[in-house]
Order: structure tokens, then C-alpha cells, then sequence
């Protein structure tokens, strides 16, 4: 924490508590205590106060307790020589600032102050210019809002709470011009982020400018004019506290429930333009409270390190020295800023391109006869890469085109294609860059005439000319990875950018980077092991018809769908934390041969219905890994042979255990647990942690052979692993025996290591 | 002779209770209706509590319904056009609530207004004292529209709002928390989405006390045995004490056994199948009895006539529990 800010909030709030008890002093003294103290069309009584302490004001005779209180969170200002941490009294100094603000609106409702009726520097010659409900203009005099009404708390407060409504802003003082100010709204508006206003600098609000540029306030334009002071920026905290009583399930009193609903629900920030003063600094410490964010557009202390808030707590931005051509550029580039600051989430509704698009269109096939222009392929080369990025080095949405585009081409062209993807994003990995890049094949194979293969750098898409004559062009590429991207990884995502170019050399180049990259996450994949980590994630995808069935995946094993690897899993959890893959801690290691943990052995007894008390990962013998139905391959022991035969998916011939594939995938299917016979993906084959306590690849005396020449580069080299390079050719497969009669002499013949190593039981 | 022990089983967890409809603070229902509060498995009273018996709920349509069966619309006559009237009919046939279904505010059935489901929902509320499951007309952005204009204006009558699904249950999970309402979560048969549900609307800080769950139903010969193995596992999780699977289960029985053919023909069928009053009935009743046997707590039904069937079935099963 800042001690300039805490010093300046500290000092605010002393201010603003004994300005507050003067004034309900008057007003009591004046008025008498049994005068009303009451916002419009409320039932939240004075809300902060109400929702922090349970305590109903409706009286003025009610305030002198809310004082009372108010001082109780007052503390001393930090003295020069004080250097222990002062969060908490700088917090305490927020709330006791709430309090009174509304303390003071309180009395002005008394004395019917307010909604306040500000002065227009011109008259209008309109008269009524404004929508909402009590907004109006009188000639030169113009009403405000004031408190948002509970009806209009109902409407926005399902919205903020379901999502449709990202967050709200509260800009309180005045931008450094009135064109700025409209800037600011319109840049927020298309957000659908709903805009408080308050304060000012100098006598001059924001109010003013947006009003002298005959911008529509009210509650239909989502902009909302509480008050020309700091003050009434408390009307901004009254609404989120009454939102979470409302729709949080909260009760009044509950403070901190309700601090932390606000936090993590209410996407609101604070956006302070213009000098910050004592008043408006502790005032942000209460906004600070309920976990909203403070950006300004002037030079002041920042407050980066996270806690209160999800992320920073106070970040400032003079206005002046953000980089930008003109003073719209930078206003984009704060509100981008406030954003991010906040973690509001981008909505995409729908993908902006001029044709078709879903996943109807994946399986198309773009022949050569409707081919306007392809990339990659035989005629050219092509590559797609992801990478993570910091986020000041993202822009959101940017789509940068280098070379000749569609429309420079003629029909039947190819041209070399190099696809770009930058994003940044709180929660992204680069363990899962691949995992969104792998992506891409689907979200381009959605666009209509879109032909994609492929993936890194043997990526191949074909455009139909139909697509192009829509006018479908290459930033539309661009156009669907940003927006799928958002949609589909907006939990770990915040921002992306796209760069597109066909330009040979620029490919030739930025191929080279894009395969040391590739490189690089090879490596990092094959480092992964069971021992590096101490999680493993569940699967439980396949409970709807394998309901005893729990997939528990480690880095050294693929899932035995082959669809989803660890990797795949913990990306999964983050996006969707609820969903079907949950962490899972190895805990003690019991077996460490056979492979045994008590995590997973906890986590399998509790979700298959305490049907399964223990599960090895490291063999076929003991306790095997149960399997749902969806294995790429079934491994099956052949106790005659002292080994294994494995059988691929799309292998129909009669195997040597005396059962084909679909007869054995129902007695290894169905989540029950059969020693010696289980469910695989392909690629567990070439782990280290292939059933190493059982023999490893050695023991394999059969396999089908779609599923050793489709594999076969990759199982030679597990064969050398394993100190025998020619095993894969002593491995028999079914173009040579279907029975064990026929499998054990050409075992014999062939040399085949089972034979001679230790009996399995 | 050696006395017959009947083997107990002891089960750690419980269903919750949940209460439809209020006489107070908002709400001016006669009745409420409270499900839930199971600690064993159906009708088995000697291993635990079953301090409620399952509910009855007669399904009602705003609009007249132009796809139903002959029987359902020989069976309801002129009520059929008359929501009031129809729920009216339904209570004095024995419903225990009415389940009305806001179908006319479907963009293809008549697209009507919010405030015209307001109105209807008003006109039913008035026309009995039993309280109410209001269902929107089924598609996401009208169902938002029509259900929280719905729930603010009865706000305190502890409606239950249907239908909650995965991809759209925020906006209606706010509008009970914010009026005091209930919610129907509804997943496509399978346990662990019925579970992720119920966590994504505990999260946003429903109390689960106001949480039913729909696992969605198939009618005899149209899966229902898969519906029953879905339900019994969520059930026995429920015992076991898995907290997010501990919610009432209500069923759309009428629904689906009366779309399929052997509820809707009446010619060119078997002679063995009989007369479709009977059979149409039958299907329903079978239904029924099935999911009541694998835990659900409310049927949602159809046919009158189910109604006095299913009524008796429960006064012989509850006997003595």
C-alpha cells in the first residue's frame, strides 16, 4: 500500500466524517430529528449503511449512529516517520467515508437537496431532452439521477448478475476535453458496460461536457448523472450493495459477504479523471473495499500487487503519456487498460464475417473445380502459431494484413499463409498454447467454403469461390480466431490480435520462429512426467454411460480416448472449473512400481461409486485402470505367450485372445476393472509409462497392423528406447496369426523377448 | 420358526425439503406443497424417513393446445382454452399444484408479450389456491423476457421457475433470488451435468432449499429405463451424502407419454392394444409409478384420470411409512 494514498485517504475521510457530523447536526438542530431521511423509490433504507450494519435509517434522529460508527473506523493519519502497513486503516477510512457521504445525501434528502438541479452554461431550446425516468431539462437547468430507483436495480441488477451486463464504471471528476468525455461513454457504451457520473474538477464534471455535447443521459443510454461532487459517487456503491442483497442472497449486515460478492461478481471499476483530492481518494479506498478497482488519468502512486481487488488495486495513466496518434487513440487505450484492470470479459455474439458459419460446415470439401485460392498444400506452404504474449503487447481485436490478399489473386492461385496468433490473458499458460492453437482447425473448418487441414506448419486451407464472391477476404481469418477464441477461451483469454501474411519471404522467416517454438514444446511435453507434478485430473466425461468409470489422466499417459491428454485436462478445469475434469492430488505414493497413489485412489473410490478402491497406473496385472467404452485400442493378456496383444479400433479381424474388438471392448468397457485386459489410447504406447511394471513395450507380442505402420516411426524409436530395435518386427500381427496356435511359433522364430522374461503370474 | 430379519440399510445423507408456494409475505396461496426430505429410498419407510409423499401436478397451457391427443382434449373439453378454468378443473380433480406453461409466448406459437404472461399467470394464482410451476415457452431469450417479468410480479409467492439449463439458468436463477422463487434445473439425463448444474446455481447463491431437479424423462418404451437408472443414481448419491445431488426430483411424465403413439392413436393400432381412454391413462400411470419407484418427488401430469390412479397407488405405498 502507497503511503501517500493511505495518508490521503486517512486524511479524507477525517475531513469528509466531520463535515458529515456538522452537517446532520444542523439538520437536526434545524429541522428536528423525526424529519424523514429517505433516497427515491428505495426499500434499501440508506444502502451502504444498510447492507454494512443491518441498521435501517429513516429518520434524521437515525444519522448521529451512523456517525458514530463511521468515526469508530476513523485512524489516525500515518505520521512521516511510520512505515507499518496501513491497508486496513486506509480500508476502514473507505467505509467510515461511505458512511458518511451517505450521511450527508441523507440530510440533503432531507432538506430535499437532492436529486441535485445543476445549471447549464446555455439554455435549450428543446425542453425535455431527456429519457429517463426524472432526468429533465428546463431551460438552462438540468435534474440528475441521483440513487438509482429499486425498479431500475431490478432491470440491471439480473443483468450484471447473469451476464448479459459486463460490469459498471464509475467515472467521477471531469476528461481533459468534452470530446474525450464522449469518447470515454461511447467506448464504454459498446462494451454494454453501464456508466456512473460523478464529481468534478474545478466546478467542471463530466456531467457538463457530455451534456454541452447533447449526449443522451438517463437510465436508456446506460449513463447515469448522479451528482456534480465526490459525493454522490457513493450512490455507484449503494447500487452494488443493493445488488448483492437482492440477487446475492445476502442479508443486510452480512458486510463482508457482501464485500466479497461484489469482488467477485460485480465487474465495477472506478475511473478517476482529473486531479485526485483527499476527498476522492478515500472515497476510492471504499470503492477499493468492495474489491472495485481505481484507474486515473493523472500521475498518482499506483497500488499493483493484488489481494483486495482481483488485480491491481490502483493504476494510474496520465492521460498524456499514453502512446497514441490523437487523444481518441489514448482514450481507447485507457479504457482497454480499465478493463484488463477489472478482468471484464469480452462478448463476441456472433462471428463477424460475410458468410455462413458452424459447425454444419466442418466436413466440407473444397474440390478443385470450386477453388477460388488455397494455402499450403503441395503448391505452397503454410503455418499456423499461437503464442502468449505480455498484455501490453496485445491489442484486442487487431488484424494485421501483410502481402497480397484474396482479391489480388487469380482463381486457382496458391499462395504461402502465415497466421500469427498473439494472446494475453491473466490466466493463460504457455503449457497451453498448443491447446488453443489445435483449435484453429475447427474454428476455421466453421466458415462456409472453408476447406482447413492440418495444424503448425503443414497447415492447408482451401477458399471456395463462392466464399469469395461473398466477400469473404483474409482478415475474416482473423475475424473468426478472435472471436472464437473469446468464446470459447474467455476464462484464461483477455485479449488476442492476428497476423496474417502471404508474403513468401515474411513466411520463409517466420516459419523458421514459429518452428523453434514448436520444437520447444515438444520437448516441454516429453519432459512432463508423473514425478514433476503433483496433480493429475479426472475425467468423468463418459459417467453417462460408463457410470462407475473414472479416468484419472497423468502427464505420461493420454486419456484412452486419446482425445484428452493432462495437458488438455488442466486447461479444461481452468476454463470451466465445475465441469468434468477436477484436479487430482497424487498424494502419498504407495506403490511406486506398480504405480499406486492415494489421491487417486481416494478420488476413484468416492466418484464411481465406491466401486473401485484402487487403481494402478503403471500396469495391466494389478488393479488396472477401469475403462468407459471409448479406448482407441484394447491391450489384452495372452498368457500363453507371456506378453500382451494389443487391438486398434479399426482392426476387424479375429484377434489371438479368440475375440475381435467389439467382442472385447464389452467385457473391458463399462468402468469394470479386469486385471490383464484394458482400455488405451494409441499414444500411451510410445510413453515411458507404458505398463513399465509389466515389462513395458517388450511385453507386446501382437498388435493389429493399422496400428503399428500408422505408429510406426514413433514406436522404432521406443523400440530403441528399450534397448531392442527390432522389436516392432518380432511383434506378430494379424495379416500373420488370428489364433495362439499360429501367434507362438512365429514368436519363437522371430525371437520375441516375452518369451523369455519372468512369468507374468 | 426362525423370524424372517429384514436387512436395514442406514444412509448418511438425506433429500432436501423444499417448500412451493406461500401464504405470506407476497405469497397468497391456500396450500404449499413440501417435497423432498427422503432419508432412504422410495416407499421403503421401515430404513428411514419419507416425511413427505410425492406431489401431483396437473399441466395447464395458456393457449389451447393443437397437438395433444384426442383422449387429453375429449378428457378437458372447453377448459382447454381457458387456463383459470382448466387449473380450476385440475385442483378439484386432485392436483396438489398446477404446472402452467407460458406456450403462447413462444415466438412460433404467438409470441405473446411479458405482460400478457403476467396476465395469465394473475388469472391462474386468482382461479385457485394451490401453488405453481410456471414453465416459459421454452426458448432461451423469450423464456428470460416472459420468466423474470413473471417472477417480479408474484414476487413472495414462491413459484417454481422452469426451465434451468446449463447454457441458460443465470438470468432465472436471478430473478427467484431476487422475488423469492424456486427454480427447475434441468440436464439431459446424466448425473454429473444434473450435479454441475445445481453447483453453477448454488454458486450464484441460491439456496439449495429452492432447487428442483428435472433429469428429464423418456415415457415407457421411449427410455424411460434409462431415465430410471439416471434418477436411482443420483438418488443413492443423494443418500450417500453427495450434497449437489440432494434436490427433489420432479418429473414431466404427462408430457412425454402422452406424445408418443401409443397415447395419441386411436384407429389403425392392434386390437390388443385396447381403447386409447385406457391405454393413453395406462402409459401415463405406468410412467409414473416407474419414476416413483427410482425417487421422483413431483409428476407432472396430464390426464385426470392419472391423477386418481396415481392418488390411490400413494395411499397404499405411504400406508404405515
Amino acid at each position: 500500500m502507497s503511503r501517500y494514498i493511505a495518508t490521503r485517504a486517512i486524511r479524507g475521510a477525517n475531513a469528509i466524517v466531520a463535515e458529515a457530523e456538522a452537517m446532520v447536526d444542523d439538520a437536526i438542530a434545524e429541522l428536528g430529528p423525526d424529519t424523514p431521511v429517505a433516497f427515491t423509490n428505495t426499500a434499501y433504507f440508506l444502502p451502504v449503511v444498510y447492507a454494512f450494519t443491518g441498521r435501517k435509517i429513516e429518520k434524521l434522529g437515525d444519522l448521529p449512529e451512523v456517525i458514530a460508527r463511521a468515526k469508530a473506523l476513523l485512524h489516525p493519519v500515518p505520521a512521516e516517520s511510520m512505515w507499518l502497513p496501513y491497508l486496513g486503516e486506509t480500508l476502514d477510512s473507505g467505509v467510515a467515508t461511505l458512511f458518511a457521504e451517505e450521511a450527508i445525501e441523507g440530510v440533503r434528502f432531507a432538506r430535499k437537496l437532492e436529486p441535485q438541479i445543476i445549471q447549464l452554461s446555455h439554455a435549450r431550446e428543446d425542453g425535455e431532452r431527456f429519457t429517463g425516468s426524472d432526468l429533465m431539462v428546463h431551460g438552462d437547468k438540468m435534474k440528475l439521477n441521483g440513487p438509482i430507483d429499486d425498479i431500475q436495480l431490478r432491470a440491471w441488477g439480473i443483468q450484471l448478475v447473469d451476464g448479459r451486463m459486463p460490469g459498471f464504471c464509475a467515472v467521477v471528476g471531469c476528461a481533459k476535453s468534452n470530446e474525450v468525455a464522449v469518447k470515454i461513454v461511447r467506448e464504454l457504451q459498446s462494451r454494454g458496460i453501464l456508466i456512473f457520473l460523478s464529481g468534478n474538477v474545478n466546478g467542471r464534471s463530466i456531467i457538463h461536457q457530455l451534456q454541452e455535447e447533447g449526449i443522451q443521459l438517463g437510465y436508456d443510454t446506460f449513463t447515469v448523472p448522479f451528482g456534480l461532487d465526490t459525493i454522490s459517487a457513493v450512490y455507484a456503491l449503494g447500487f452494488a450493495a443493493r445488488s448483492a442483497l437482492t440477487f446475492g442472497g445476502m442479508e443486510a449486515g452480512q458486510a463482508r459477504d457482501i464485500m466479497l460478492y461484489n469482488k467477485y461478481r460485480v465487474f465495477a471499476f472506478v475511473l478517476a479523471l482529473g486531479e485526485v483530492d483527499d476527498l476522492k481518494y478515500a472515497t476510492a479506498a471504499g470503492a477499493i473495499s468492495y474489491g472495485f478497482p481505481v484507474i486515473a488519468d493523472t500521475r498518482i502512486p499506483q497500488i499493483l500487487p493484488t489481494g483486495v481487488t482481483t488485480y491491481e488495486h490502483v493504476v494510474s495513466m496520465p492521460f498524456e503519456e499514453i502512446p497514441g496518434a490523437d487523444d481518441m487513440e489514448r482514450t481507447e487505450k485507457l479504457i482497454q487498460r480499465c478493463i484488463e484492470v477489472r478482468g471484464v470479459k469480452v462478448k463476441i455474439a456472433k462471428v463477424p464475417i460475410p458468410v455462413s458459419y458452424g459447425s454444419a460446415f466442418e466436413g466440407e470439401r473444397i474440390r478443385k473445380d470450386i477453388m477460388y485460392a488455397e494455402f499450403g498444400g503441395k503448391r505452397s506452404h503454410a503455418f499456423e502459431f499461437l503464442r502468449m504474449k505480455p498484455a501490453d503487447e496485445v491489442e484486442d481485436g487487431k488484424i494485421t494484413i501483410h502481402g497480397v490478399d484474396l482479391d489480388g489473386m487469380n482463381e486457382g492461385d496458391a499462395l504461402p499463409l502465415g497466421m500469427i496468433v498473439d494472446v494475453s490473458g491473466r490466466k493463460m499458460q504457455t503449457d497451453f498454447e498448443p491447446i488453443l492453437e489445435r483449435q484453429f482447425h475447427y474454428f476455421i473448418n466453421g466458415v462456409e467454403g472453408i476447406q482447413h487441414n492440418g495444424q503448425r506448419d503443414i497447415a492447408w486451407t482451401r477458399v471456395s469461390k463462392n466464399t469469395f464472391a461473398k466477400g469473404f477476404r483474409l482478415e475474416h481469418f482473423g475475424k473468426v480466431i478472435h472471436a472464437r477464441i473469446h468464446e470459447v477461451f474467455g476464462n484464461i483469454v483477455d485479449k488476442v490480435q492476428v497476423t496474417l501474411t502471404t508474403d513468401a519471404a515474411e513466411v520463409d522467416e517466420r516459419i523458421e520462429e514459429a518452428r523453434l517454438a514448436y520444437a520447444e514444446r515438444n520437448e516441454r511435453i516429453a519432459n512432463l512426467t508423473d514425478e514433476s507434478v503433483d496433480i493429475f485430473y479426472s475425467c468423468l466425461l463418459c459417467q453417462s454411460f460408463a457410470p462407475n468409470h473414472v479416468c484419472v489422466v497423468n502427464p505420461e499417459r493420454v486419456g484412452l480416448c486419446g482425445a484428452y491428454n493432462w495437458l488438455d485436462c488442466k486447461a479444461s478445469f481452468e476454463i470451466n472449473p465445475t465441469g468434468p475434469n477436477q484436479p487430482v492430488p497424487k498424494g502419498i505414493v504407495l506403490d511406486p512400481v506398480n504405480g499406486e497413489f492415494s489421491g487417486p485412489n481416494e478420488y476413484i473410490h468416492a466418484h464411481s461409486n465406491q466401486t473401485v478402491d484402487k487403481v494402478t497406473f503403471y500396469s495391466i496385472m494389478e488393479s488396472p485402470m477401469t475403462s468407459c467404452g471409448c479406448f482407441e485400442c484394447i491391450m489384452v493378456l495372452v498368457p500363453e505367450a507371456n506378453g500382451f496383444m494389443i487391438v486398434s479400433r479399426e482392426d476387424p479381424s479375429m484377434t489371438p485372445c479368440g475375440m475381435t474388438f467389439s467382442t472385447l471392448a464389452g467385457t473391458a468397457g463399462g468402468g469394470m476393472q479386469t486385471p490383464g485386459m484394458m482400455g488405451m489410447g494409441k499414444y500411451y504406447l510410445t510413453s515411458k509409462k507404458f505398463i513399465p511394471a509389466d515389462g513395458g513395450m517388450k511385453r507386446v507380442v501382437w498388435m493389429s497392423s493399422n496400428l503399428r505402420e500408422s505408429m510406426r516411426p514413433a514406436l522404432e524409436e521406443v523400440c530403441v528406447r528399450e534397448g531392442d530395435p527390432d522389436l516392432l518386427d518380432k511383434i506378430v500381427d494379424e495379416t500373420m496369426a488370428t489364433t495362439v496356435e499360429e501367434l507362438l511359433p512365429l514368436l519363437e522364430a522371430k525371437g520375441h523377448p516375452a518369451l523369455t522374461m519372468d512369468p507374468l503370474f | 420358526m426362525t423370524a424372517v430379519e429384514i436387512p436395514v440399510e442406514k444412509w448418511s445423507g438425506a433429500v432436501r425439503e423444499v417448500t412451493l408456494g406461500s401464504s405470506y409475505g407476497g405469497g397468497t396461496r391456500t396450500s404449499t406443497v413440501t417435497v423432498g426430505g427422503e432419508t432412504s429410498l422410495p416407499f421403503l419407510g421401515f430404513e428411514g424417513a419419507l416425511p413427505h409423499r410425492p406431489a401431483l401436478a396437473v399441466e395447464v397451457v395458456d393457449m389451447k393446445p393443437a397437438d395433444w391427443s384426442p383422449e387429453l382434449v375429449a378428457t378437458w373439453g372447453d377448459d382447454l382454452s381457458d387456463p383459470a378454468n382448466w387449473a380450476a378443473r385440475a385442483v378439484e380433480e386432485g392436483a396438489d399444484l398446477i404446472a402452467l406453461k407460458l406456450r403462447s409466448c413462444h415466438p412460433d406459437f404467438g409470441d405473446r408479450s411479458a405482460t400478457e404472461a403476467r396476465a395469465t399467470v394473475d388469472r391462474v394464482l386468482a382461479a385457485v389456491g394451490v401453488p405453481l410451476i410456471v414453465y416459459g415457452p421454452g426458448t432461451a431469450d423469450k423464456d428470460n423476457e416472459v420468466l423474470v417479468a413473471v417472477a417480479e410480479a408474484t414476487k413472495g409467492e414462491q413459484l417454481a421457475l422452469g426451465l434451468c439449463e446449463e447454457k441458460n439458468y443465470r438470468t432465472i436463477v436471478a430473478a427467484a433470488l431476487g422475488n423469492g422463487h424456486l427454480v427447475i434445473a434441468q440436464t439431459p439425463i446424466d448425473v454429473n451435468l444434473a450435479k454441475q448444474l445445481n453447483i453453477l446455481i448454488s454458486d450464484m447463491r441460491l439456496p439449495l432449499e429452492r432447487v428442483l431437479m428435472d433429469p428429464n424423462t423418456g415415457a415407457l418404451g421411449y427410455g424411460l429405463e434409462y431415465t430410471y437408472s439416471v434418477m436411482e443414481r443420483l438418488r443413492l448419491a443423494a443418500l450417500m451424502g453427495d450434497a449437489m445431488t440432494q434436490q427433489p426430483m420432479i418429473c414431466t411424465i404427462g408430457e412425454e407419454s402422452w406424445r408418443q403413439k401409443e397415447g395419441r392413436a386411436a384407429t389403425d393400432v392392434p386390437e390388443a392394444w385396447g381403447e386409447l381412454a385406457e391405454r393413453g391413462v395406462a402409459w401415463e400411470v405406468t410412467t409414473a409409478m416407474t419414476l416413483l419407484e427410482s425417487g421422483a418427488d413431483i409428476l407432472v401430469l396430464r390426464h385426470p384420470g392419472s391423477v386418481g390412479v396415481l392418488r390411490e397407488a400413494l395411499d397404499d405405498l405411504t400406508k404405515g411409512a
